[in-house]
C-alpha cells in the first residue's frame, strides 16, 4: 500500500497536505504510522520539514497525498509558510496530555483560516489518545512510570505528568475531548483523536480528509492545465522564490478555488 | 501573544578587525578576557613577513602578513589559504633575533611543541623594531598573567600530544574507540588525561577499515611531529588536504577544537564549563523544557544515546549552553549538532564548540528569529542563480523553492540528511575551511552533479525525493560503468568533494560576506513584517480597530521601541499567574513607561511638543515628546493587569476606551482617568491633577479662550463641590458655611457634578465631543530605515540617528542664518487647534512671550530642558558619525555588480553550465604518489598510498609568494645564529 516514491501519477489525484502543531505532538508519527505504518518510539525533531507521499483509495478515485511535515518549536513557526502554500489539506496535532498543545493548535488554525488557500480542509488531531486510555487488552493496569513508557514518542516527560497520575490514565488528559470537539465544530475543522503508537485514528483521519477534498475541481482543472497535475495546476510561472514571508506577495491562487 | 523584537535592528556588520579575527578562528571572547585583565587595551599591530620551518626541506618558505593580536600571534600567506597559523603567545617559549645577513630582520620563534619557526620581517627597519618592542611587551603580559603555566596542563587533555609522544595505546580498537573500560588500570590515566567523546565507550560510526584509519592516524602524527599540534599547529597545505581526505576518528575531535578555534576558548576561560553548570543546577526554563523533549531524539541509533550517559551528557551540554546564552536559548537542530560532535569530543570541548558555531561560523542560524537562516538561504539561491543558472531558472518555472530542501542542510550541517560519516566529513571541511563550505558543497555541488535530474523535476516532492536518493547513493561508484578500476572506484561522495573544491572554490568568504550584506535588509523586513502580522492575529480582541488601523498602532509601538527598548522578555512570576481562563502563560514583550511616552507620541497630538520652525529656507516641524504626569497617569491607567508594564494588547484595548468615545463616554474617561481609587469621587487634590492635564493638553492652543476655559472649570468645579458638601447639622440653607472644611485628600467631585461642570462650559463639551477622540491619530509612519549594509561600527539604529543629526545640523545652520536675517520663527503647533483663526490673529507673538512661557505647566518646562539636552547630544554625536559616515558612503556607491560581486568570471559560468551533460573525468589518476613513507608496513602501505592518491587529488598550486632568491635566503636563515 505505501509507496513513498514519486511514482506515476497518473489517473492519481495529488493533494498536498501539511501538518502543523507544536513541537512533540507526535506530528511526524502520524504520518509515519499512516505511510509505512510503523510507530519509532524516538523519532529525531524534524528540522525544516519532511516530505513523505501516501496513495489512498477513494471510492473511484486514488487520492496521493503529498505530506508535509513541519517543524514544530516555535522559532521555525516563520518558515510554516513556505510549506503550506498551495496546500489543499492541513492536519493540526496537539497532544491530548497537553492543554498549551491546543491553544497553539488554535493558533495554528487561525494562521491556516487567515493566511492559507482560501478552501483548505482544516482537520484537528488529539494525539497521544493511547496514553490517556485505560488498557483493557493490557493484562496489567498502567502504572504512571509504565504510561511513560507507552508514549508515542519518549517525549511525554515526567515533568509533564500531573501528580494525579496514579494509576488512573484519564488522569494524564489534559484535554477533554468534549472541549477539542465543540472547538473544531466551532471552527469548521474535521476532528479526531488518534494514537500513531496504536494507529488509532490515523486512517479515519486521512480518509475523512479526502472526502472532504473537491475532487472534481482538482481533476477538472488538472485536465485545463497542460499535463500538470490537478495540485500544480495554478502554480507555474507565479514568479516568487526564497523564503517568503510576505503575505502580500501574489498568492497563486489554486485553480480549485473558483 | 508574542514577543516583538526589535533586536534585528541591531544587527553590526563586523567591522576590518572582526573579519581578521575571524579568518584566524578567534572569538571576541578571547580577545575581552585578555584585555579585562590587563587594564588598558594591549597594542595590535601587523607587518609584511616571509615564514620559513626551522626544519630543513619539511616546507617551503612562504611570504604574508604577521599579525600581533595579543594574546596570539598569528601568520597567513598571501594567498591567505596555503599557510597560516593562531599561536597563542603564551607557547612562544622563546624569541631571538637572528644574526643574518645585513639588512635582513629575522626572528626565530620557539614553540612550546619546540618547533622552530623563522619569520623574516620585511618591512623598514623601524617598523620592524616597533613591532618586536610590541611583542616584546605582549610576552610579559603573558607571563605576568601566568599563562605560561597554564599551557603544560593543558596540551595534556589533547589527544594529539598521546598520538605523538608513544606509539597508539594497546587498548585501542582499530577506529579508535577504547577496547574495554573493564580493564583500564593503564587506560583510566589516559582516558582522563585527554579529552574524548561518547565514540571512545561507544564506538566510532563507519567501518575503520574502509576509513583506512591506521594510514590517517599514521599520516598526522607526522604531520603533528613537524608542524606542531593543538594550540600550536601551523596549518601547510598538507595540512588542510589531509582535513579534505577525512580525519581519523581519534584526533577528530581535537582537529575540530583546534580548527575552529574554540580550543581557544576552552584554554582561556578553564572551568568555565563546569562553573556554569554548577551556577545553574536545577534551574529551568523554556529552553530546558524544550531540550527535554528532543533529548531521546538526538541520533537515537547511535548506542551512546540509547544509554544513561550519552543523554546526560547531551542535556548538560544543551543546558549549559542555553544558560550561556539565554537570548537564543535552544533551538532544535543543535541537539543533533551537539549529539554528533559529543561522539568525538568531550562535554566541555562540544560546549565551546558550541558557542563558536553558534556565534561566528553559523551566525543568527538558531536565533529566536532564524534570521542569520533565512538570510543564508536567500544567498545559497543567489549563488545558484549565478553559478548554476539553468537549473535556478528550471526551479523558478516549476515553483521550486530551493530552500525545502536545503534549509536543513545548512541548519544541521548536513548530519540528518547524509550518512554520517560523510556529513562529519564536510563537518571536518566546514571547521578546516570556513561557512564557505557548506555553499560549495552543500549548496552549489550537490545541484551541479544532480543537474541533468532536477531538470526534470516538476515539484517541491520530486526535489525532496531526488536528494534523499542521491544522499543515500553517496558510497556508491560515481561511474560504475567506467572501464578503469581506478575511477570506478571513485565514490559518489569523493566526486562531490572533488567538484566542490575545484570547480566552486571560487565562492569565497567574501563573496558570501558580500551577499549576506547584500539581502540582509530584505530579509530583515520580511521577518519584521511576519511578527507584525502575527501579533496583530495573536491579539486576544481587535476591539473596535480595524486589522490596518491595529497595524499602525503596532507600527508606533515597533518605533517606540527601536528608540527605547523595553526590557528582556520575562515571564511573569508564578504568583502574578492567576489568570482565570487557566491557559499557560507564554512570555510576551511589555514596554515600560519611557517606551510609552514615545508611543503616545505618535498617536496623540499632545504627547508631542511640536515646533513649527521658520527661517526664511524653508519650514519644518521639529518634534520631541512630552512628558507630563498625566501621560504617566494613562499608563497606568491602561494597565490594566498591573505589571507596571503594557503590552500590544494593552496599548490597543487602552486606545479602543478612549478613540470610539461620544461626549458623555469621554467625559467619564477623563473622570476615571484622575479617580485613582476609583470610588467615583475625585478628591479635591484630584481636581487639582485634572486641571493640569487640561493645561498640559491645551497648552499651545492658540489664544486665551482654553485657559479660560480651564479656569472657569476650577471656578465652578470647587463651587458646586462645596455646594453639594453634605452640611453639618443644624445648619440652615440661608445660611451658607464660609469655608466648607474638607480635607484635600477626601472624596470631593463625583461624575455627576464633574459632568455638569463639563458641560457648563462650550470649549470644553466641544473638547469632550470631539476633540478628545480625535487627538488620537493613527497615521502611517513614514518607513524606518532599515539596517543599512554599509553603516560600519555603529550599525544601523545609528545610520537613522546619523542621518537626523545631519538634517539637525543642516537645520541649526539655517536657523542661524535665518536668525541673522531676522527671518527665524519658531511656532508650537497646537494640539487641537480649534480656535486657529477664531480669536487671536497674532498669536505667534502671544505663544513667545515671557508670560505665556511661564505658565506653562511645570512638567512642560522639564521636557524643555530634556529637549536641549537631546539636542546637545546630537549635535556631539554627530561629528563622530559623519566621520563614520563617510567611508561608507563610498562603499555604497561603488557599483555593486560589477566589483564586488562578480569573482565569477563569465565563462566559468558557461563552463559550469555546459558541464550539465558532460562531467570531467578526475584528474584523479594522474596525481603522482608521494612516496615519502619510509615506514615498512606491509598491509599499511597500500592504504596508505591510497589516502596519498586522495590527499593528492585535492592538490592545488600553492604560491608562496617568493623568488628563488627569497627562498635561498629562507633557507640561509635556517641555519643562522642567534644574536649575542
Amino acid at each position: 500500500m505505501a509507496e513513498a516514491a514519486s511514482g506515476s501519477t497518473d489517473k492519481s489525484v495529488q493533494v498536498k497536505l501539511v501538518l502543523l502543531g507544536e513541537a512533540a505532538v507526535g506530528k511526524s508519527s502520524v504520518v509515519l504510522r499512516f505511510v509505512s505504518n510503523e510507530f519509532q518510539a524516538n523519532k529525531e525533531p524534524t528540522i525544516g520539514a519532511a516530505f513523505l507521499t501516501q496513495k489512498c483509495r477513494l471510492e473511484d478515485h486514488v487520492l496521493r497525498y503529498e505530506i508535509w511535515d513541519t517543524a514544530g518549536q516555535e522559532r521555525f513557526h516563520s518558515l510554516a509558510p513556505m510549506y503550506y502554500r498551495n496546500a489543499q489539506a492541513a492536519v493540526v496535532v496537539y497532544d491530548v496530555t497537553k492543554a498549551s498543545s491546543l491553544e497553539k493548535a488554535k493558533s495554528w488554525v487561525k494562521e491556516l483560516q487567515r493566511q492559507a488557500n482560501p478552501n483548505i480542509v482544516i482537520a484537528l488531531a488529539g494525539n497521544k489518545v493511547d496514553l490517556v486510555q485505560s488498557s483493557s487488552s493490557s493484562a496489567h493496569p498502567a502504572s504512571s512510570s509504565e504510561s511513560e513508557d507507552e508514549a508515542d514518542d519518549a517525549t511525554a516527560t515526567p515533568g509533564e505528568t500531573p501528580a494525579s497520575s496514579g494509576g488512573e490514565p484519564e488522569g494524564l488528559r489534559q484535554v477533554p475531548r468534549e472541549e477539542a470537539q465543540a472547538y473544531a465544530t466551532e471552527a469548521g475543522l474535521l476532528f479526531f483523536e488518534t494514537s500513531a503508537k496504536t494507529g488509532e485514528g490515523i486512517v479515519e483521519l486521512f480518509t475523512e480528509i479526502a472526502k472532504k477534498i473537491p475532487i472534481g475541481t482538482i481533476l477538472a482543472s488538472a485536465r485545463g492545465s497542460a499535463g500538470r497535475a490537478g495540485a500544480n495546476g495554478g502554480r507555474a510561472g507565479t514568479g516568487q522564490e526564497g523564503v517568503n514571508l510576505d503575505e502580500n506577495a501574489a498568492k497563486p491562487k489554486d485553480a480549485c478555488n473558483c | 501573544m508574542s514577543t516583538i523584537s526589535t533586536a534585528l535592528r541591531n544587527f553590526k556588520e563586523p567591522t576590518k578587525e572582526q573579519l581578521t579575527q575571524n579568518f584566524f578562528s578567534l572569538s571576541g571572547a578571547v580577545f575581552s578576557d585578555a584585555s579585562a585583565e590587563k587594564s588598558q587595551e594591549i597594542e595590535k599591530m601587523d607587518i609584511n613577513a616571509v615564514l620559513s620551518l626551522g626544519v630543513e626541506g619539511v616546507e617551503d618558505s612562504y611570504a604574508g602578513k604577521l599579525y600581533l593580536m595579543p594574546p596570539c600571534l598569528t601568520f597567513t600567506s598571501l594567498d591567505r589559504k596555503s599557510v597560516r597559523f593562531t599561536l597563542p603567545l603564551c607557547t612562544v617559549r622563546r624569541v631571538e633575533r637572528l644574526n643574518a645577513r645585513a639588512g635582513i630582520y629575522a626572528l626565530s620563534l620557539s614553540s612550546w611543541h619546540g618547533m622552530k619557526i623563522i619569520v623574516q620581517l620585511t618591512s623598514l627597519r623601524p617598523t620592524a623594531d616597533l613591532f618586536c618592542s610590541l611583542l616584546r611587551d605582549a610576552l610579559k603580559v603573558e607571563l605576568q598573567r601566568g599563562r605560561m603555566k597554564a599551557v603544560k596542563g593543558f596540551v595534556k587533555t589533547c589527544y594529539s600530544e598521546v598520538l605523538v609522544s608513544s606509539p597508539a595505546p594497546e587498548n585501542e580498537r582499530e577506529d579508535g574507540s577504547l577496547m574495554t573500560t573493564e580493564e583500564k588500570d593503564a587506560a583510566t590515566a589516559n582516558e582522563s588525561a585527554y579529552h574524548g567523546g561518547l565514540g571512545l565507550r561507544f564506538k566510532f560510526p563507519g567501518d575503520a577499515k574502509k576509513l583506512r584509519e591506521a594510514s590517517k592516524i599514521k599520516l598526522w602524527t607526522t604531520y603533528l611531529k613537524a608542524h606542531g599540534r593543538n594550540l600550536t599547529l601551523l596549518r601547510y597545505p598538507q595540512c588542510t588536504r589531509l582535513v579534505q581526505v577525512g580525519l581519523p576518528n581519534r584526533l577528530r575531535g581535537e582537529m575540530w577544537e583546534v580548527l575552529s578555534g574554540s580550543i581557544y576558548l576552552r584554554f582561556a576561560s578553564p572551568g568555565y564549563y563546569e562553573q556554569l553548570l554548577v551556577e545553574n543546577k536545577g534551574r529551568s526554563s523554556t529552553s530546558t523544557e524544550d531540550i527535554e523533549k528532543d533529548l531521546h531524539r538526538s541520533l537515537p541509533e547511535y548506542a551512546g544515546y540509547q544509554s544513561d550517559e550519552g543523554i546526560s551528557a547531551l542535556r548538560r551540554v544543551l543546558q549549559a549552553y542555553s544558560f550561556k546564552n539565554p537570548e537564543l536559548g535552544y533551538c532544535q537542530a543543535m541537539n543533533i549538532l551537539a549529539a554528533a560532535i559529543l561522539i568525538y569530543m568531550s562535554e566541555e570541548q562540544t560546549f565551546w564548540l558550541l558557542e563558536v558555531l553558534c556565534d561566528r561560523l553559523l551566525p543568527g542560524y538558531y536565533a529566536p528569529s532564524m534570521h542569520g537562516t533565512l538570510l543564508d538561504q536567500r544567498v545559497f539561491e543567489s549563488l545558484v542563480q549565478r553559478c548554476l543558472p539553468i537549473i535556478h531558472d528550471h526551479f523558478q518555472t516549476v515553483d521550486v523553492q530551493l530552500s525545502v530542501a536545503s534549509l536543513p542542510w545548512f541548519l544541521s550541517l548536513f548530519i540528518n540528511s547524509m550518512p554520517m560519516i560523510f556529513a562529519f566529513r564536510i563537518v571536518d571541511c566546514f571547521f578546516c575551511m570556513g561557512p564557505k563550505v557548506l555553499f560549495q558543497v552543500g549548496s552549489v555541488s550537490i545541484l551541479k552533479i544532480n543537474g541533468e535530474k532536477l531538470l526534470q523535476i516538476q515539484d517541491d516532492g520530486g526535489f525532496l525525493n531526488h536528494m534523499r536518493e542521491y544522499f543515500a547513493s553517496l558510497g556508491e561508484s560515481a561511474h560504475p560503468n567506467s572501464t578503469d578500476p581506478r575511477a570506478r572506484a571513485i565514490t559518489n561522495f569523493q566526486e562531490l568533494l572533488l567538484v566542490s573544491f575545484r570547480e566552486f572554490s571560487v565562492i569565497t568568504d567574501e563573496m558570501i560576506q558580500g551577499e549576506r550584506k547584500r539581502f540582509r535588509s530584505e530579509i530583515i523586513h520580511s521577518i519584521e513584517s511576519f511578527s507584525k502580522r502575527s501579533s496583530i492575529r495573536n491579539l486576544r480582541t481587535l476591539e473596535r480597530f480595524t486589522k490596518d488601523q491595529a497595524g499602525l498602532i503596532y507600527d508606533a509601538l515597533y518605533k517606540a521601541m527601536c528608540i527605547v527598548p523595553p526590557p528582556p522578555v520575562v515571564l511573569p512570576p508564578p504568583s502574578l499567574l492567576n489568570t482565570n481562563d487557566g491557559t499557560e502563560e507564554k512570555p510576551e514583550t511589555r514596554i515600560g513607561l519611557r517606551t510609552f511616552q514615545y508611543f503616545l507620541s505618535e498617536v496623540a497630538t499632545w504627547a508631542r511638543d511640536e515646533k513649527i520652525v521658520m527661517n526664511g529656507f524653508q519650514q519644518r516641524i521639529d518634534r520631541e515628546v512630552a512628558e507630563h504626569e498625566f501621560i504617566d497617569r494613562l499608563f497606568f491607567f491602561w494597565d490594566v493587569s498591573c505589571r507596571g508594564a503594557l503590552s500590544f494588547q494593552d496599548l490597543v484595548s487602552g486606545l479602543d476606551g478612549v478613540m470610539f468615545n461620544d461626549l458623555m463616554e469621554n467625559i467619564e474617561w477623563f473622570f476615571n482617568l484622575h479617580d485613582k481609587n476609583k470610588d467615583g469621587f475625585l478628591t479635591k487634590d484630584e481636581v487639582l491633577t485634572l486641571s493640569e492635564s487640561f493645561l498640559f493638553i491645551f497648552r499651545y492652543e492658540i489664544g486665551d479662550a482654553y485657559l479660560g476655559a480651564v479656569s472657569r472649570f476650577m471656578t465652578n468645579a470647587f463651587e458646586y463641590g462645596d455646594a453639594l458638601l453634605p452640611r453639618e447639622e443644624g445648619s440652615n440653607d440661608s445660611e451658607p458655611l464660609p469655608s466648607p472644611t474638607i480635607a484635600s485628600n477626601l472624596p470631593y467631585l463625583n461624575l455627576a457634578t464633574f459632568r455638569m461642570v463639563v458641560l457648563a462650559d462650550e470649549i470644553l463639551e466641544s473638547f469632550f465631543e470631539t476633540d478628545l477622540s480625535a487627538s488620537f491619530r493613527l497615521e502611517p509612519l513614514p518607513e524606518m530605515e532599515l539596517p543599512v549594509s554599509s553603516s560600519g561600527i555603529l550599525g544601523d539604529l545609528w545610520s537613522t540617528i546619523a542621518t537626523d543629526s545631519n538634517k539637525r545640523m543642516f537645520n541649526m545652520f539655517t536657523d542661524e542664518i535665518g536668525k541673522a536675517v531676522g527671518k527665524h520663527q519658531v511656532v508650537h503647533r497646537p494640539s487641537i487647534g480649534r480656535y486657529t483663526k477664531l480669536e487671536e490673529p497674532k498669536a505667534r507673538e502671544s505663544l513667545l512671550t515671557p508670560a505665556m512661557r511661564r505658565s506653562m505647566s511645570q512638567g512642560n518646562l522639564s521636557g524643555k530642558a530634556k529637549e536641549d539636552e537631546i539636542k546637545a547630544a546630537a549635535s556631539s554625536s554627530s561629528l563622530t558619525v559623519d566621520a563614520v559616515m563617510q567611508p561608507s558612503k563610498d562603499a555604497i556607491s561603488a557599483p555593486p555588480s560589477s566589483t564586488i560581486y562578480s569573482p565569477i568570471p563569465k565563462p566559468l559560468i558557461q563552463a559550469s553550465t555546459l558541464a550539465f551533460m558532460e562531467r570531467t573525468p578526475f584528474a584523479i589518476d594522474d596525481a603522482k604518489d608521494e612516496d615519502d613513507e619510509s615506514e615498512d608496513e606491509v598491509d599499511g602501505e597500500d592504504n596508505d598510498d591510497q589516502v596519498l592518491d586522495e590527499v593528492d587529488a585535492f592538490l592545488e598550486a600553492h604560491d608562496s609568494g617568493l623568488t628563488d632568491a627569497d627562498k635561498e635566503l629562507a633557507k640561509d636563515l635556517r641555519t643562522a645564529e642567534p644574536v649575542k
